[in-house]
């Protein structure tokens, strides 16, 4: 079937077997392989990605269900130049990346928990990655990342 | 062409007919957490999902003639930031917080959960401890069910084949009345319970306990309220010994409809002390707040 939606701001579209989930065809159909297959039940949160702004599993969602909607991946999250935004640069410099592969879910989990919540408590964060698991880092320096993310942007909102 | 086919209704009425397509074995498909899942372990589950997450009218939640409707598809994160059901239904709030985790909460759903209707599902003793009544539409028109009814059984609904469960309502709890939720998992997050439990009550001027609902979660075989748990708390006031003395009967409602099982050695403290702490948060609040 046809699947047709906005994809990193861009209008998408593609031919996809009406039971292909998401995950599959943003890797296999368009090639964005930031999206990851973890354990592909919805506990791993590495293939997290924001269909109209709401943080889900892309490994059990239809590509079918998604049609029609505004959906974005990490290839979508940068700077204008193509370089990491701030957040991306806070995982980096707080090591909050080993091997890397739930980075993209972390980081997706980041940008949904500040949009919605741009002042949020270490609790809050915790709970806003709770679907979402790390093998290296222990989580801390991933919620230190997205803590001082969340100040930055304050204080440029404060300056602005 | 894939294993199922793909179908999205605008309405409801026409996902019942979708529904109920000769010659198609269809299911709705509403946050697909659960579906998907059964559909990659058995093929055969169905061969058309008719997805019903994107009818506006099931995501609704208002209030109505003294009854909260939910509509079936929504989503557990919808449910708990609803005002309506934050100022009604505290059990039912705390019990889709427990749920999962975001991603989960962002796709699963009530009327989901509830078809389901896993022994361990986490709104159900919510649900029940409301008073909570399932509506769904068949071809025939428009049936309802206490929802401690339609769930018959773990994994089992009344359900008729080709109907689809439209809302969930329950009376607005008398004012004063509170109500809190508690689970028993083995991590805070993307949890199975082991162990819930739901209470809701009120009390007179007096000090008296004048409403007491107790319900209980993965704990039995069928989920309903353990009404001799209510009696027992019923015209007393509120104190550390009369909760201790209705965790007693609790356990023993457990062990007398589900057996003295493997689990049992674990279940009777933790649910004693759960009971304790759920009738404490519902009568004795400011102390928990």
């Amino acid at each position: 079937m046809k699947i047709q939606f906005i994809l990193n701001g861009m209008p998408a579209e593609t031919e996809a077997p009406q039971d292909k989930t998401l995950l599959n065809v943003l890797r296999e159909n368009f090639g964005l392989t930031g999206t990851k297959e973890g354990c592909n039940v919805g506990e791993c949160g590495a293939c997290s990605v924001l269909i109209d702004g709401r943080l889900v599993n892309s490994c059990l969602t239809l590509a079918a269900q998604a049609s029609g909607h505004n959906i974005v991946t990490i290839e979508g999250v940068h700077l204008p130049d193509g370089s990491p935004n701030d957040l991306q640069q806070a995982f980096i410099e707080y090591g909050a990346v080993q091997c890397g592969f739930c980075t993209p879910g972390m980081v997706l989990a980041g940008e949904a928990l500040l949009a919605q919540n741009p002042q949020p408590t270490r609790q809050d964060i915790r709970t806003a990655i709770a679907g979402n698991l790390c093998r290296c880092t222990g989580y801390q320096q991933i919620v230190d990342a997205i803590q001082s993310t969340a100040q930055n942007r304050q204080e440029k909102k404060g300056h602005a | 062409m894939g294993q199922y086919e793909y179908n999205r209704a605008a309405s409801v009425s026409e996902a019942v007919v979708l529904l109920n397509e000769p010659g198609l074995k269809s299911r709705a498909l509403a946050g697909g957490t659960d579906i998907l899942l059964q559909l990659r372990h058995d093929p055969r589950y169905c061969d058309r999902l008719v997805d019903i997450s994107q009818i506006p009218e099931l995501h609704r939640i208002e209030l109505k003639d003294g009854w909260v409707h939910i509509g079936a598809a929504a989503t557990f994160n919808e449910v708990l930031n609803s005002p309506i059901i934050k100022a009604t239904a505290r059990v039912l709030e705390q019990a889709c917080i427990t749920v999962g985790a975001v991603q989960i909460r962002n796709m699963g759903t009530l009327g989901g959960n509830v078809v389901n209707a896993a022994a361990c599902a986490d709104s159900l003793p919510a649900l029940i401890c409301l008073d909570a009544v399932a509506h769904f539409l068949t071809s025939a028109g428009e049936q309802l069910l206490p929802v401690t009814q339609f769930v018959s059984a773990p994994n089992k609904t009344l359900l008729p084949s080709g109907a689809l469960l439209t809302s969930l309502r329950y009376p607005v709890p008398t004012s004063g009345c509170r109500s809190a939720f508690i689970k028993l998992g083995r991590r805070n997050a993307m949890a199975i319970s082991r162990l819930t439990v739901a209470a809701l009550g009120c009390l007179d001027e007096q000090n008296r306990i004048v409403e007491a609902r107790l319900v209980t979660g993965s704990a039995t075989p069928h989920i309903e309220r353990l009404t001799v748990v209510e009696q027992s708390l019923i015209g007393k006031q509120p104190s550390a010994e009369l909760f201790h003395s209705a965790a007693k009967i609790t356990v023993d409602e457990m062990i007398r409809l589900a057996g003295y099982r493997w689990s049992s050695e674990y279940k009777v403290p933790a649910l004693t002390a759960m009971t304790e702490r759920v009738l404490t948060q519902v009568f004795i609040w400011d102390e928990v707040q």
